[in-house]
């Protein structure tokens, strides 16, 4: 009987040791073990456009754990977007690119699309269980071809040494914003929130009221349609959350004109400006938050008087703040690559919590995963409820109402539109 | 030493050596560092020549297409846009090289490609509108100016390559009018890294890069992990902003190396050194500091061997240390052994000697005393003379042994000096006036009365001194001196000055040396007719050395000898000793013969001896004294008198059959119901050898008498040990006999001279008169059934041992009464004993025992003569 139940355990042991990847979503992650022999020799390119990988770079160090002949390397590609597709095809194509969501439906990268390996087949022994399903990307067959590695979303830096200072709480929702703005602004503090008035989408009026608004077509995805149309009635989908950004920038909670003077640009303009250490609260993207561990040696300010900070989500509903989930960048696998399998087997490493984890806390983004705790700086992200997140792939927009909506915020909140005029403009509302 | 100690010494010496090998490897090393270093930059300085001497080829080929398109152009016939990309289309060899002719001022800075782009072939037209490769460049016509972009994305097929750049003039179709374009000859950067693979086979790891005085990559080796080198430096290796500033600086200052860490936080060396035809761009040579060194890992090898090539010679050495003192050891153990049979023989040899000797001068002492014939007397002395030489002999031998055991000590008593000179004098004049010698006396009349020191030793010393001046003198005179001086620093002690000068053969001054070596004898051929060791002059300068001083010689080859010494002593009595030599002359005429020291009447001493002769010596040697003394021939003997009579003191043999006289004593000790609880016991022994006396006062006897018995010493140990009311002492001028009315009363029986087996002359010779004769005879007849029947009772149970001692004993008592023959018998018996031959004892020990007890038979009528005598 007992010899039974040690054979039991131990097959049941060994089928927990050979499961790959990530596993199921709460099971305890098993730990990467090599397909091939370790002495395999060979080389691996990852094309991209980031100027610096470091934290892939760290990961090609990782897994040369595993494989100490394995050569990987990181290739920056000038005007990736326009490239990729030739490169992919010429004598020196890469093994493994980045790919990004938008990229999906776009006719230019139909090739590029075709010359990607399925990772949803079995036969790549990739087990991407661990990325939240949400984000999960598939082409119109449903094969999936690009696994997200980073990803992003819209909210604010809070200084929480100010908060600790003047003894407040991180507001919640939109009426305790109200109320600890106007502690704040009683404090001294001119502007207690601020952000780049741009355009883009790390702009302070989309950091805001996007995530807000794009819950709100969740709810309503009879609309979605009639929003991606362009049809005027259904501007008045926007309504909501054009009223709360037009409340919101008529509040003591931001100086609109003192961001304009002070931050000159959405990404290293504003992270400078936040290690001022004056400012409580700064809109920003994942993106924006992705730069600020560089430049803390860069501020002298800071570097003075460092302080404690952390990123949350926008308090922009009344009930609260909305995760919304986006893609930063994707990777995708060359199927013509010269070492295909040896592609398919970093991927494997890689796709993983602990991995992408780990690749998210160096890079500083939200990592795909449901799992936070890689940095602490986005650990106020685990207490959002299930029902305020979700990944913008929810939302069904298509790129241009979404610019739309930008355009209506950049218009509402700089006071060139009234709420009605962009509720009845949309679809002609003039961008950028 | 011990060999922890050894091995310690060894493992330090074995570290000093290493860490020596060490820092010496450390030096090469670091030195073949240094070379490994500068190999390394001039490695840097050659790749930038190769890659210098490609631009510029590359450059060289593009500005032939420009020159070509533009000639054209000067000779009036510009070529079109497609023409030029025709041409060069036509003049390009290599398919990987792509020339692309853009229009910088064109919107999307759009131009034409000899290659169509990959993803689509119909496509020739190419943008640069989203890169940024032209900044900070200036395109130039002059043809020595390598103008270049960095490493770029091509964006006709995804490659990364780099492009030589130069100004063309065209023909616009649409205006008619000539305008500028940018002729660029694209290279994929790939062709450049091909010219560096030669590097691989010398430096495995190296990375080539080329950075922008910026530190933007134009060529990015894998292991930089930023798009920047300043920034990748500044973010792996802490620096301080000065220290950034300064490698930014030093970098853009020229060629040299400096030592950088890289994402792994390993030390790493970077030669950098501005590219010779593009000054704004530099070129950076990487390898980690491991690659560099690697030789490093062949000194920890040599050190690792020298390490265990050391710690086998230790334990090498160590076994064979081991072997060697095991060697030593038995060596040692042997010679050990060695001594102890050097020790048993000469106790042996003492034992042996001195047992005969005993005889020989303790009844020549009765023949002086009580002979009146001068012939006889003359004789007497010679036989004495010549047994105290052979004592000396012996005693110098075991003086010497005692001395080498380290047991020989200096025993200080007070003493009185005049006394020593008298004896020193009494024993040396008159070999010095047989000698027909002078000997003169120069005697400090002031030397104290009595001084505290070892008499015996330094009555040696002198002795030794003056024998030997007597020996070496043939003529001319001896003259002793000695003066005394007081010390001002020790006021009770004086300073002895003694010195003996002879007119004798004098020593060689190459043979002064050899008077203190043990054995060695000077001119041992000359003098071989003169007896002696060859050990005297080293015991005297051993108990010289003992007592603080050391001997002085000084010698004329043939002229004679001056032996001095001084000795400090304590001064017990300062009367001065006065003037010695007359007092000496006196006594010396006064002197008188023998005649005993006491008498003691009342007192009983018991002897006991296992030989009847020198029983019978005891008791003549103190016949006068008036002594009782009653006689015992084994322990058990001794042991019933002693618990039944008075004695006053018991002189007891150590080495007897069945019981000697340690296993005697030891049961007299145990008995409780004896008169004799207070009675010194005095060993007597022929034993003379080192540490004798603390083996018996341990034992538990009083004090030792050695044989043969000095007359003078026996009595005066009686005298220390006899109760002073049973003793007279006898004055010198007093005598208790009356020599000239001793005659002898004993006439021999006349059955005696019937006995075949006795020598009555032999007899007579040996025991000195008839009356001891007849005495020995007696005892002979007494003990021998006793003694017959206790060597056949050995013999029966074989124990050849203590037969051999009785055959021994015969011996002697044979000889003793003038049985020479018998003696004889019994002397070839004791010798078979002693070599363990059996065969002959059990041939002839029968015969013996008959002949031994026909003997005794044949003296019984003595006993009738006994009992007529009662």
């Amino acid at each position: 009987m007992r010899k039974s139940f040690k054979t039991l355990l131990s097959l049941g042991m060994a089928t927990m040791l050979l499961l790959p990847g990530c596993g199921n979503g709460k099971k305890e992650e098993a730990a990467f073990v090599p397909k091939y022999d370790k002495d395999t020799e060979f080389s691996l390119t990852v094309a991209g456009s980031y100027g610096n990988f470091e934290s892939l770079e760290a990961e090609f160090e990782r897994f040369y754990e595993y494989y100490p002949n394995a050569n990987l390397e990181y290739v920056t590609m000038d005007d990736y977007n326009n490239v990729i597709s030739s490169a992919l095809v010429n004598n020196e194509p890469p093994d493994i690119f980045t790919t990004s969501s938008w990229m999906v439906g776009n006719e230019m990268y139909d090739a590029m699309f075709d010359a990607c390996e399925v990772l949803s087949d079995s036969s790549s022994g990739i087990d991407y269980s661990c990325i939240r399903e949400s984000l999960i990307r598939t082409t119109d067959s449903g094969d999936v071809v690009m696994l997200p590695i980073f990803t992003t979303s819209y909210g604010m830096l809070v200084n929480m040494d100010i908060f600790e200072k003047e003894g407040l709480k991180v507001p919640t929702n939109f009426k305790e914003l109200m109320e600890v703005c106007t502690k704040l602004k009683n404090a001294g503090y001119e502007s207690p929130m601020m952000g780049a008035d741009r355009f883009s989408g790390s702009g302070l009026f989309n950091c805001f009221v996007y995530p807000m608004f794009a819950y709100n077509v969740t709810k309503n995805s009879d609309k979605i349609d009639a929003l991606n149309n362009f049809e005027p009635s259904s501007g008045e989908l926007m309504r909501p959350a054009l009223e709360r950004l037009n409340e919101f920038v008529n509040s003591d909670c931001i100086d609109v004109a003192k961001c304009q003077e002070e931050i000159v640009d959405e990404y290293d303009s504003v992270i400078m400006r936040f290690f001022e250490g004056d400012v409580p609260m700064m809109f920003a993207t994942g993106d924006v938050v992705s730069g600020t561990a560089k430049r803390e040696s860069k501020s002298d300010a800071f570097t003075a008087n460092p302080f404690k900070y952390k990123f949350f989500t926008a308090p922009a509903g009344d009930d609260g703040g909305y995760f919304i989930n986006s893609i930063s960048i994707c990777f995708s696998v060359n199927k013509n690559s010269r070492n295909i399998d040896m592609a398919n087997e970093f991927m494997r490493f890689l796709i993983s919590k602990k991995e992408l984890g780990n690749m998210a806390g160096l890079k500083r983004l939200i990592p795909p995963v449901d799992d936070f705790s890689s940095d602490e700086i986005y650990s106020a992200l685990a207490d959002i409820p299930a029902d305020r997140s979700f990944s913008d792939k929810e939302t069904g927009l298509l790129d241009p109402a979404v610019r739309q909506f930008r355009a209506a915020i950049y218009a509402v909140g700089n006071g060139e539109m009234t709420v009605d005029e962009a509720v009845a403009a949309y679809g002609s509302i003039p961008e950028e | 030493m011990k060999r922890g100690l050894i091995i310690t010494i060894n493992l330090l010496i074995m570290g000093v050596i290493l860490f020596f090998i060490i820092r010496y490897a450390n030096t090469k090393a670091e030195e073949s560092n240094k070379n490994e270093i500068i190999a390394f930059e001039k490695m840097t300085m050659t790749t930038n020549q190769i890659i210098a001497n490609y631009l510029e080829d590359e450059q060289h080929l593009c500005d032939i297409w420009a020159n070509y398109i533009n000639r054209s152009a000067e000779d009036g016939a510009p070529m079109t846009a497609e023409d030029a990309v025709s041409f060069i289309r036509k003049a390009k060899i290599s398919s990987e090289i792509e020339g692309h002719l853009i229009f910088l001022d064109s919107p999307d800075r759009e131009g034409i490609s000899t290659t169509a782009r990959v993803s689509d072939p119909s496509v020739y037209t190419v943008s640069y509108k989203n890169l940024k490769i032209f900044d900070n460049i200036s395109v130039s016509d002059t043809s020595d100016v390598v103008n270049l972009t960095r490493a770029y994305t091509n964006p006709m097929n995804g490659v990364q390559s780099i492009a030589f750049l130069n100004n063309v003039t065209v023909l616009d179709k649409e205006s008619g009018e000539q305008k500028k374009g940018l002729l660029m000859r694209v290279v994929p950067l790939s062709r450049l890294e091909q010219k560096l693979v030669f590097l691989k086979g010398e430096y495995e790891n190296v990375e080539i890069s080329l950075v922008d005085k910026e530190g933007n990559y134009v060529v990015h080796g894998k292991s930089f992990k930023n798009s920047n080198f300043f920034e990748y430096y500044k973010s792996y290796n802490a620096a301080t902003s000065e220290e950034y500033e300064r490698v930014i600086k030093e970098i853009a200052g020229g060629t040299g190396t400096m030592t950088i860490k890289n994402f792994k936080k390993e030390d790493c060396i970077l030669s950098y050194t501005p590219l010779e035809t593009m000054t704004t761009w530099f070129l950076l040579a990487y390898i980690p500091v491991n690659d560099l060194v690697a030789s490093r890992s062949i000194d920890w090898q040599l050190l690792g061997i020298a390490t265990v090539g050391f710690l086998i010679l230790l334990i090498f050495n160590s076994i064979v240390m081991m072997n060697y003192n095991r060697e030593l050891s038995e060596a040692a153990k042997q010679a050990n052994q060695a001594n102890e049979a050097k020790s048993s023989f000469l106790s042996t040899m003492s034992h042996d000697i001195r047992t005969p000797m005993n005889a020989i001068l303790g009844l020549n002492e009765m023949i002086l005393r009580e002979t009146r014939d001068d012939n006889i007397r003359m004789h007497s002395e010679s036989i004495k003379t010549a047994g105290s030489t052979l004592l000396g002999i012996i005693n110098d031998i075991l003086d010497f042994s005692k001395i080498e055991a380290g047991k020989m000590e200096i025993i200080n008593v007070d003493y009185s000096f005049a006394s020593l000179l008298n004896d020193l004098v009494n024993m040396v004049q008159k070999k010095a006036e047989d000698k027909g010698l002078s000997f003169n006396l120069n005697i400090d009349k002031n030397i104290p009365m009595v001084l505290n020191g070892d008499e015996i030793r330094i009555k040696q010393v002198i002795i030794n001194i003056l024998s030997n001046a007597v020996k070496y003198t043939k003529q001319g005179g001896i003259t002793f001196s000695i003066h005394a001086d007081k010390m001002q620093d020790k006021p009770d002690r004086v300073r002895l000055k003694v010195s003996v000068a002879d007119t004798g053969i004098g020593i060689k001054p190459e043979d002064l040396d050899k008077l203190f070596v043990a054995f060695e004898r000077i001119e041992e051929k000359r003098n071989r007719n003169i007896e002696g060791t060859g050990l005297g002059m080293t015991i005297v300068q051993r108990f010289l050395d003992m007592m603080g001083s050391h001997l002085e010689v000084q010698s004329e080859y043939g002229k004679g000898s001056v032996f001095s010494f001084e000795l400090e002593q304590k001064v017990v009595k300062w009367d001065p000793i006065g003037d010695f030599e007359e007092a000496f002359r006196r006594s010396t005429s006064e002197r008188a013969n023998y005649h005993e020291k006491f008498t003691a009447p009342e007192a009983r001493v018991l002897v006991v001896d296992d030989t009847p002769v020198n029983l019978t010596v005891f008791v003549n040697l103190l016949k006068r004294t008036g002594l009782q003394i009653d006689t015992a021939e084994s322990g058990d003997e001794c042991i019933s008198l002693f618990a039944k009579k008075s004695y006053d003191a018991i002189f007891l043999d150590h080495m007897m059959p069945d019981k000697d006289g340690i296993e005697t004593l030891n049961e007299m000790k145990d008995i409780t119901d004896t008169p004799n609880k207070e009675t010194p016991v005095i060993c007597l022994t022929a034993n003379a050898i080192s540490g004798m006396r603390e083996m018996y006062t341990k034992a538990g006897f009083d004090d030792y008498l050695t044989k043969p018995i000095d007359a003078e010493r026996l009595e005066m140990m009686l005298l220390q040990y006899l109760p002073e009311d049973k003793v007279t002492i006898v004055s010198d001028k007093e005598d208790t006999t009356s020599d000239n009315n001793d005659t002898d009363e004993y006439v021999l029986p006349d059955f005696l001279r019937d006995i075949k087996e006795l020598d009555i002359d032999s007899g007579l010779d040996y025991c000195g008169d008839c009356e001891d004769y007849l005495m020995a005879l007696e005892t002979y007849l007494g003990s021998a059934e006793k003694k017959a029947e206790e060597i056949e009772k050995y013999w029966a149970e074989r124990d050849i041992k203590n037969t051999t001692i009785k055959v021994h004993a015969l011996k002697s008592t044979s000889r003793s009464i003038g049985a020479l023959e018998l003696g004889e018998f019994a002397a070839r018996l004791e010798k078979a004993g002693n070599s363990g031959d059996q065969e002959i004892l059990e041939k002839e020990l029968g015969e013996l025992i008959s002949r031994y007890r026909q003997l005794a038979k044949d003296l019984e009528p003595l006993k009738d003569l006994e009992e007529s005598d009662k």
